[in-house]
C-alpha cells in the first residue's frame, strides 16, 4: 500500500490545452497526506539522477536509460510502476524544454514542494490498491453483448 | 485446407472462459505463448510472428502475405479472405467479392454511427449499408441467395480473425491466444473496444492495440539499434523520424524520437481518408451520374458497380507507374465508360485528399514541436504511399529527397506488431534485438463537456502514456446539487463534435452559490491504455461531501449521437459545469 503518487506536476509540459501554467498546490487534503512524514522532495534533477547543470543531451540520455527500467512495459504491473514513470516523464518534460526548465530553475524549491505535496494520496485512492497495474478488464466482464 | 463455418445459426465463435484470463493456468502451455502480430487492413490483412530469431510473415495457402479482408456469405457457409474460398474451383475472385455476398471494409465501419460520413460513403459499396441518420449503428447485410442477411462489422471481423487464427495455429502447430493488433490513429476508444470484442469472439486476447505508425516506429528503432551495435557506436544520438501511413481506409502520421532502442512517440495525427475515398472520387469522376445510376441496390446494378470498381481500381494502380491510363468498361443499360486519365486530372479530382494529408503532417510536426529540418528519416508505408503525388507531397513537406529504404511499404506495420508481441510476451533475444521500448502517446484530446457545449480537454492529445491529469470545475447554478460529467474524446472545440465515451452524475453537491464549489475531474490512462475518470467535490470539504466516483471509460455501447444530444437537451442547463477560472484557483 505504498501510495501511488498522483497527477502530473502542473509544471510539466504546460500543454496547449491546459489552462494551468503555474504550478499550484494540490487541493486534496486527507488523513493519509497529513500522516505521511514530509520527506524532502527530490528535485526534478534528482528524479533523473542528474546534477542541476546537466546538458540537454544528458537529460535525454538519463530519461531514456531510466525509462528502460521504469516504464510499465519493462517494470511490469508492480503497483506504482506507472506513477513512477509518470514522475520520470514529467521531470524530463519540464527539463528538456528550455522555457519550462528556466522557470523551474528560478522557482525550483516551490515547484519541488508542490510536487511533493502531490504525492499525497487523495482520499478517493484510500481504498483502492492503486489503479496502476490493475489487470486490464477483459471483455468477459463486459455485459453489453 | 480452408476453414469453413457451417450453419450460421450455430455458434460461430468461441468464448474464452474466465479462468483463462486470470493467469492461473499460465504454467500449463508447453509452447511459448508469444503474442502474434496482426495488421487488419481495410483492404488487406497480414499476420506475423516472432520465430525465435526474427519476425516471420505468414502466408496463406495461396502463397499470399497480404490477404484480402472480407468475409463471403454463401448459402450456409462463411469463408474469409484468409483462405479466399477453399479449393481452387471455389476460389473467390474480385467480382465475387463485389457481388454483394461479401462484407469488406470492416475497419471503416466498425464502431461508427450512421451519421458518420465514413458510413455514409460506405453506401456506395456492393453490400447493404442502411442508415437512419440518428446516431445509432448502421444496419449492414450481405446478399445470400437473393436475400439480404444482416450481420455486424464486429461479427464479420471475428469470422475473419477466426480464420486467421486457424492459419497461424496450423503454421505454428500450437494454439494461439494472445495478439497485438495495429489500429489507425483516428480510431476512437469506442472503436478500440469493438476491435477487442471482435478478437474476443474469435478467441484472441488483445495484449495491445498499437497505432499503425508506432508499430513502424518500433521496427525502425530495432533497425537503428542493430545498426549501432554493428557499427559499435555506443548509445548513439537521437534520430527523428516521420512515418506517413496511408492505406485504403485511414491515413496516419507519427513523429518519433529514437535512440538506444527507445522509440518515443512525440506526436500522432490521423484521419479517415484513404484509397477507398480516392477510388470513389475517380468512380464519380468517370461516371458523373454515379449516384443516380446506382440508386437502389438491384442485382444488375450491384454487378455493374462491381465492374466499374474493378476497372477504376486497376486504373489507379497502373497510374502509379505510367503517365496515362484508359478506363473502358461497359456498365450495361446502355451506359459505357470510356475515359483516359492522366496524373494532373487524377490529382485535381483528389485534391481534397492530398490537402488533408498535408494538414495532418503539418499538425503532427507542430505538435511534436519540430521543424522539417529536424527530421532524419521519412518513412512511407501503406498501399497509397505508392501514389506519386502522395510521395512527393510527404517528402516535400519534410524537405527530403528520398524516403527511408529499409522497410517494406506493406509489411512494416505487421512486422512491428509482431515485435511488440514478442516484447510484451516477455521474450528476450541474446542478440539484443528485442531490447526495445516504445513510449506511446495518446492521439486525441480527452475531456468533458463544460461551459455550455464547450469541450474542456483534461488530457491533451500527444500526452505520454501512462498519464494522469486533473482539472477543476465549478457549478453554474446557485444551490446546484448535481453535475453531469459527459466524457468526450476528439479534436472538436464543441463537445458535440467529439466522440461521447460515457457520462455520469456527481450528486450531493452542497447547496452553495454558483461558482463557489470546486469539483475535481481527474483522468488517468494506465499502462494498459485503460482510461479511468475520477470525479468529486474537493471544496468545501467535510463529512457531508459524497464519495468520489471512479468510472472506467468508455461506458457507452451504442447511440453515441442521439445520446449526447439528449443529455445536452435534458440536463445541459441544470447540470452544467464551468471550468474554474484560473484567478480563482489558489
Amino acid at each position: 500500500m505504498i501510495s501511488a503518487p498522483l497527477r502530473a506536476p502542473a509544471a510539466a509540459g504546460a500543454p496547449l490545452f491546459r489552462p494551468a501554467s503555474a504550478p499550484r498546490p494540490i487541493r486534496i487534503r486527507c488523513a493519509a497526506a497529513a500522516a505521511a512524514p514530509a520527506a524532502p522532495a527530490p528535485t526534478l534533477y534528482e528524479v533523473l539522477g542528474l546534477r542541476a547543470g546537466a546538458t540537454v543531451r544528458e537529460i535525454k540520455a538519463a530519461y531514456r536509460r531510466l525509462a528502460r527500467e521504469r516504464h510499465p512495459d519493462v517494470a511490469g504491473a508492480a503497483p506504482g510502476a506507472a506513477a513512477e514513470f509518470v514522475r520520470l516523464h514529467d521531470a524530463y518534460a519540464t527539463l528538456s524544454d528550455p522555457d519550462s526548465r528556466a522557470r523551474y530553475d528560478r522557482g525550483g524549491a516551490a515547484v519541488a514542494a508542490a510536487v511533493a505535496q502531490q504525492r499525497a494520496r487523495p482520499r478517493w485512492a484510500a481504498s483502492a490498491g492503486g489503479y496502476y497495474g490493475r489487470p486490464r478488464r477483459t471483455w468477459e466482464t463486459d455485459q453489453c453483448w | 485446407m480452408g476453414v469453413l463455418f457451417c450453419r450460421m445459426a450455430e455458434q460461430l465463435y468461441t468464448v474464452a472462459s474466465d479462468s483463462e484470463t486470470t493467469g492461473e493456468d499460465k504454467s500449463q502451455p508447453s509452447f511459448p505463448d508469444v503474442a502474434i502480430g496482426i495488421d487488419i487492413g481495410t483492404s488487406k490483412c497480414s499476420v506475423a510472428v516472432w520465430d525465435g530469431h526474427q519476425v516471420e510473415l505468414l502466408k496463406n495457402t495461396r502463397n499470399q502475405k497480404g490477404m484480402r479482408s472480407y468475409v463471403m456469405f454463401k448459402d450456409d457457409n462463411l469463408s474469409a479472405g484468409v483462405t479466399g474460398g477453399t479449393a481452387q474451383e471455389n476460389a473467390h475472385e474480385e467480382r465475387d467479392i463485389l457481388s454483394g455476398s461479401a462484407i469488406f471494409n470492416m475497419k471503416r465501419l466498425i464502431g461508427r454511427m450512421d451519421t458518420d460520413e465514413v458510413v455514409q460513403a460506405s453506401k456506395a459499396l456492393p453490400f447493404l449499408v442502411q442508415t437512419l441518420g440518428i446516431g445509432v449503428r448502421p444496419f449492414i447485410a450481405a446478399l445470400v441467395n437473393n436475400m439480404w442477411r444482416s450481420t455486424t462489422p464486429e461479427e464479420v471481423l471475428a469470422i475473419f480473425l477466426l480464420e486467421l487464427k486457424a492459419l497461424v495455429e496450423m503454421h505454428l502447430k500450437h494454439p494461439v491466444r494472445n495478439a497485438v493488433l495495429t489500429i489507425p490513429v483516428a480510431f476512437s476508444r469506442f472503436q478500440q473496444t469493438r476491435i477487442e470484442r471482435a478478437c474476443a469472439m474469435a478467441g484472441l486476447h488483445v495484449l495491445r492495440l498499437m497505432p499503425e505508425p508506432t508499430a513502424v516506429a518500433l521496427l525502425y528503432a530495432q533497425q537503428q539499434q542493430q545498426q549501432l551495435m554493428h557499427d559499435n557506436m555506443g548509445s548513439g544520438i537521437e534520430k527523428i523520424a516521420l512515418i506517413f501511413n496511408m492505406g485504403a481506409g485511414y491515413c496516419d502520421v507519427a513523429v518519433t524520437a529514437t535512440a538506444g532502442g527507445v522509440s518515443q512517440i512525440r506526436a500522432l495525427s490521423g484521419c479517415t481518408i484513404g484509397g477507398e475515398d480516392i477510388l470513389q472520387n475517380i468512380m464519380r469522376h468517370v461516371l458523373p451520374n454515379f449516384d443516380s445510376f446506382y440508386a437502389g441496390q438491384t442485382m444488375d446494378r450491384i454487378r455493374s458497380m462491381g465492374l466499374l470498381r474493378i476497372a477504376t481500381q486497376d486504373a489507379i494502380h497502373r497510374l502509379a507507374n505510367q503517365e496515362t491510363v484508359e478506363i473502358n468498361v461497359d456498365l450495361g443499360n446502355g451506359q459505357k465508360v470510356s475515359k483516359v486519365l492522366d496524373h494532373s486530372e487524377f490529382e485535381q479530382v483528389n485534391w481534397g485528399i492530398f490537402e488533408k494529408c498535408e494538414k495532418i503532417i503539418n499538425q503532427c510536426l507542430l505538435d511534436a514541436k519540430l521543424v522539417p529540418e529536424d527530421i532524419n528519416d521519412v518513412m512511407l508505408v501503406g498501399g497509397c504511399s505508392r501514389i506519386p503525388r502522395i510521395r512527393s507531397l510527404v517528402l516535400g513537406l519534410c524537405k527530403k529527397e528520398v524516403s527511408y529504404k529499409n522497410i517494406d511499404t506493406l509489411e512494416a506495420a505487421v512486422a512491428g506488431a509482431a515485435l511488440e508481441g514478442a516484447i510484451a510476451s516477455g521474450v528476450t533475444d541474446p542478440s539484443g534485438s528485442l531490447d526495445l521500448l516504445t513510449i506511446q502517446a495518446t492521439p486525441m484530446n480527452l475531456g468533458i463537456r463544460a461551459d455550455g457545449d464547450n469541450f474542456a480537454a483534461i488530457i491533451p492529445r500527444n500526452t505520454t502514456v501512462p498519464a494522469r491529469r486533473d482539472m477543476l470545475f465549478t457549478t453554474t447554478q446557485d444551490n446546484q446539487s448535481e453535475a453531469l460529467i459527459a466524457v468526450y474524446e476528439g479534436e472538436g472545440e464543441r463537445a458535440e463534435d467529439n466522440h461521447l465515451l460515457g457520462y455520469f452524475k456527481i450528486t450531493g453537491i452542497p447547496p452553495v452559490p454558483k461558482g463557489s464549489v470546486e469539483i475535481s475531474v481527474c483522468m488517468d490512462i494506465d499502462a494498459a491504455n485503460v482510461l479511468r475518470v475520477f470525479a468529486g467535490v474537493v471544496k468545501p470539504q467535510g463529512p457531508a461531501i459524497p464519495p468520489f466516483i471512479e468510472v472506467r471509460m468508455p461506458t457507452l455501447d451504442d447511440g453515441h449521437g442521439w445520446c449526447g444530444q439528449a443529455l445536452a437537451k435534458m440536463y445541459g442547463k441544470t447540470l452544467d459545469l464551468a471550468v474554474l477560472p484560473k484567478k480563482l484557483q489558489p
